[in-house]
C-alpha cells in the first residue's frame, strides 16, 4: 500500500479585513476502504496545440480518457498550466460540461468519478486558447482498463 | 488589489520506485491579467443529512454570490468534506450541473476553476443520509 498526500494552503493578507490562512491535507485512499492508499498513477507534461492563433476554433482534446475500471471509484486529478503569459489559458471540461479556465500558473485538483454511464462519457478534456499551452498533470487512480493493441 | 495564493503539495515516497513531490503555488488573478482577485464568499460551512441532490452554488439566484460568477472569468472554488473518513464508504458526489465531477470522501478537498454561467450550478449528492459537513469558499471577480 502506498501513502500519497495532497495538501492545500490558501493565504492572503489583504483580501479580507483579517488574514486568510487555510490549510487542508488529505491522504489518497482507494474508495470503499478505511485506509488503503491508491497504488497507481500517471504523470505527464505535454503541449496542447492550438490550430487557430487568430482566436477562432481550436481543437478539444481528451487529456484523460474515461475508462471503465475507474468508474465509481476514488481517482484524483491534478493539472497545472505552465505557461507564463497571463492571457494564455486552457478550458478544462468533463466531456460536454466546462469546469473552468486554467490561466497561466493556475492549477486544479479534483476527485474524478469517471462516470462512463453518462450519455457523453466522462473523459477529462482540454482546449488551448490564445496560444499553445504546456500542461503538467497527474492522475492517481485505482485501475485503468487497458486498450488492446490493434495488432494483437 | 489583493494578493491571494493557492499552494499545493502532493507527495509520496512509495507509490513508485522513486518518490514523487509536486509543489506549486498559483496567485489568484482576474481573467487574463496579473491583477489579483478581490472578491470572495468567505469560508462557509454547511451541514446536511440528506441524500438528495442539493445546490451548493446556485447560478439561478439573481442576487446570490454565484450569480456574480459569470462565464468566462477566473473564479476558483474550494470544497472540503470535513467528516471523518469512517469506513470509507460514505462520500459526497460533487456535480457541475448534471455531470459528476467526483467523490469527496471524508477529509477530502478539491480546488478548481469555475466558469459558471446559467445553469452551471455546483451541486452535491451524499451517498446516504449520514450528517455531513462541507466547507467551501469561492474566489471570484
Amino acid at each position: 500500500m502506498a501513502t500519497t498526500t495532497a495538501a492545500i494552503t490558501l493565504t492572503s493578507s489583504d483580501l479580507l479585513t483579517n488574514a486568510l490562512a487555510l490549510s487542508a491535507s488529505m491522504t489518497l485512499y482507494q474508495g470503499g476502504t478505511t485506509a488503503t492508499g491508491l497504488e497507481e498513477f500517471r504523470m505527464e507534461r505535454l503541449n496542447i496545440p492550438i490550430d487557430d492563433y487568430g482566436g477562432g476554433t481550436a481543437t478539444n482534446f481528451d487529456l484523460v480518457k474515461d475508462t471503465t475500471a475507474a468508474t465509481e471509484d476514488a481517482n484524483y486529478f491534478y493539472c497545472i498550466n505552465k505557461n507564463t503569459n497571463a492571457t494564455h489559458y486552457v478550458v478544462i471540461s468533463i466531456k460536454d460540461e466546462v469546469i473552468g479556465r486554467l490561466y497561466a500558473g493556475d492549477w486544479m485538483f479534483i476527485p474524478w468519478d469517471c462516470d462512463v454511464v453518462h450519455a457523453n462519457g466522462s473523459s477529462i478534456e482540454v482546449q488551448a486558447f490564445v496560444a499553445e499551452a504546456t500542461l503538467e498533470y497527474c492522475l492517481f487512480h485505482n485501475g485503468e482498463t487497458l486498450v488492446t493493441a490493434a495488432d494483437s | 488589489m489583493a494578493t491571494t495564493t493557492a499552494a499545493i503539495t502532493i507527495t509520496s515516497s512509495d507509490i513508485g520506485d522513486n518518490a514523487i513531490s509536486i509543489s506549486n503555488t498559483a496567485t489568484l488573478t482576474t481573467a487574463g491579467t496579473n491583477t489579483g482577485l478581490v472578491e470572495t464568499t468567505g469560508l462557509a460551512r454547511k451541514k446536511f443529512a440528506s441524500s438528495s441532490n442539493i445546490i451548493l452554488l446556485d447560478h439561478g439566484l439573481t442576487s446570490g454570490i454565484a450569480a456574480d460568477v459569470t462565464a468566462d472569468k477566473s473564479a476558483k472554488v474550494y470544497i472540503r468534506n470535513v467528516n471523518d473518513r469512517g469506513d470509507g464508504t460514505k462520500f459526497v458526489n460533487i456535480l457541475l450541473a448534471a455531470v459528476e465531477i467526483g467523490r469527496l470522501y471524508g477529509g477530502d478537498w478539491m480546488f478548481f476553476p469555475w466558469s459558471g454561467g446559467a445553469g452551471k450550478d455546483v451541486e452535491f449528492t451524499a451517498s446516504d443520509t449520514t450528517e455531513t459537513t462541507l466547507e467551501y469558499m469561492v474566489f471570484y471577480e
